[in-house]
């Protein structure tokens, strides 16, 4: 059992809740029907990237598992390398137990504030300390790391959740950070400077110290959701991600920091090293979240004590930029989003960050607002730092069609009276709009509703949209069942 | 043409940054069903307003309520 301290860092309590036990090849098993497991031999570099790609250009997201890829040395590697793993919104969902994604705001806001506190396990029950390779054996090319986009000056672990602590409290902090793989034991790694880990690390190098840090990849959907739900600071994650799964997470001592940093016991792969103090080496350019491939910046440098593994190891990797990266995040948004607006707006139904608008786009919804609460609302959405335009909608508008959300705002704004814009928040300099030297950005917010009745009783002084009876758009529905429409026009 | 007695029931005002409607709707004394009409059919008194509902002919002055827009 952890000490005293390390209980309260980590939040360990009396709970002993536990269900099926929570890893990423259970959730492959059980989601088999939509695996595509590509017959043909893919590299990492480019080609399996370049297949995400093409079937986001087909609209369809199935899990992407590649047994044997080939690496770029020419060699095949025996782990497989599992991407788009995320990249449907209905598997996510699905992932989290919640039925219908567009409910999942509400539903993730509730639950991951609703912490359950993790479960420390054995080494010996530790399944991601099945394999453990120290000293020269810690060979990071052995991975199958991507070479993703045009630019990116090598491989690049995507889906390395990096682990840190806060050396004044103890409490850790995770989030998921890329790193590139420079040599068998060294890789950059890039904890952008408003983040969590890099406070803590800066923390460290304060204290004339290297900073610790473990990457762990591969685990269940509904853990990775979990650990990136957005906390304060400092706040560990385990409890959270306890709270979206309903019970505690499993966790196990690392190897290198003991209970200083756990890691998820059912994890696929982790790897355990020290950022070394005020070494910073050239990492990137690298493809980001915006679709735009970043800038080379002066990055930390990992030196590698120790990487362990699950026998028949699972590496994921997320495309960065792509759908599969957007979803868990926007949809982790979503739930923070829905709680910042709801605290101000009680007449918030729900909100959807939606992947065409990368990070920067929140569209809420209202049902019957009482006076200024549509205006208090996406105020409070434009406060958060991720987000750039706030658009607000009636709850006859569905928030996940975006022609339903073109309808909104083609019908229910008058510009100079709907709209307004705020300059100076904070926000991501990735944005290719940013200007050059620039701190804070420009937002924009939209109100699309429309105004409610005068009196009780009486109708909103609005036109009604047209529509027909809905028995009547049932009964049409059926009678398109089964047809073959392959050959018919569309818009 | 005038009508002796109005049962027009104007939206108030609010502030300029306020969302305000510009339909006006009205009720039949019929069926009590709502239906939305424009200023052109309600600056003419004489011409009777039609309930999609029921179908029941009715003069403004008959109507059970009139909420004006505008
Ligand atoms: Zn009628």
């Amino acid at each position: 059992m952890p000490n005293a301290r390390t209980a309260r860092r980590i939040g360990v309590g009396s709970s002993s809740r536990r269900g099926t036990i929570l890893d990423l090849r259970s959730y492959l098993a059980a989601e088999k029907a939509s695996v595509f497991r590509p017959a043909q031999a893919l590299s990492t570099v480019h080609e399996i990237t370049a297949l995400q790609y093409a079937l986001e250009k087909q609209g369809r997201h199935p899990i992407v598992v590649v047994e044997k890829p080939t690496l770029a040395n020419g060699t095949t590697s025996d782990i497989p390398v599992v991407c788009n793993l995320t990249a449907s919104r209905a598997l996510v969902a699905g992932a989290l137990g919640i039925n219908d994604h567009r409910s999942a705001a509400p539903i993730y806001a509730k639950k991951t504030g609703n912490p359950i506190a993790p479960k420390v396990v054995s080494a010996k029950d530790a399944p991601v300390q099945e394999i453990v390779l120290e000293g020269d054996k810690a060979d990071l090319t052995l991975l199958p790391a991507l070479k993703q986009h045009m630019f990116d000056p090598g491989a690049y672990l995507t889906a390395a959740h990096a682990t840190t602590y806060d050396p004044d409290t103890g409490v850790d902090n995770t989030a998921i950070q890329r790193c590139w793989v420079k040599s068998k034991s060294r890789m950059s790694y890039y904890p952008y400077p408003a983040s969590h880990n890099n406070r803590n690390m800066r923390k460290f190098w304060a204290k004339g110290q290297d900073c610790p840090v473990v990457f762990w990849i591969g685990h269940h959907p509904a853990v990775l959701m979990g650990t990136q739900a957005k906390l304060g600071y400092p706040e560990s994650h385990w409890s959270a991600c306890g709270g979206l799964i309903g019970e505690p997470l499993r966790v196990v001592p690392s190897r290198t920091f003991g209970d200083k940093i756990m890691v998820p016991a059912d994890a696929e792969i982790v790897i355990e090293g020290y950022a070394l103090k005020d070494q910073l080496e050239a990492d990137g350019p690298f493809g980001e979240y915006t679709g735009y491939s970043g800038p080379q910046v002066a990055a930390p440098v990992i030196q590698v004590t120790c990487i362990t593994m699950r026998k028949n190891a699972l590496y994921h990797d997320y495309g960065s930029g792509l759908t599969d990266m957007l979803v868990p995040d926007n949809m982790a948004m979503e739930g923070k989003v829905y709680s910042l607006v709801k605290a101000v707006a009680p007449s918030l139904v729900n909100v959807h960050v939606p992947a065409q608008g990368r990070r920067f786009h929140a569209y809420l919804q209202f049902a019957k607002p009482g006076p200024g609460e549509v205006r208090d609302g996406l105020t409070a959405a434009l406060a958060y730092r991720r987000l750039k335009m706030v658009i607000a909608v009636d709850d006859d508008i569905d928030l996940f069609d975006d022609s339903e959300m073109m309808f909104a705002l083609a019908t229910r704004v008058q510009w100079s009276r709907d709209s307004f814009a705020i300059d100076g928040l904070s926000g991501s300099l990735l944005d290719p709009s940013t200007p050059a030297g620039s701190k804070t950005l420009s937002k924009m917010a939209i109100d699309a509703t429309f105004p409610l009745p005068p009196f009780a009783g009486a109708p909103s002084p609005v036109p009604p949209r047209s529509k027909v009876p809905e028995a009547a758009f049932t009964s049409a529905t059926k009678a398109l069942a089964g047809i073959d429409m392959s050959e018919w026009p569309t818009l | 043409m005038s009508q002796s007695k109005t049962n027009i029931e104007n939206i108030p005002a609010g502030a300029p940054w306020e969302k305000t409607g510009n339909t006006s709707w009205t009720q039949c004394p019929s069926c009590k069903g709502w239906f939305h009409v424009g200023p052109g059919i309600l600056n003419r008194p004489d011409v009777k307003l039609h309930c999609p509902t029921c179908s029941a002919d009715f003069s403004q002055s008959d109507a059970a309520r009139i909420i004006k827009a505008g």
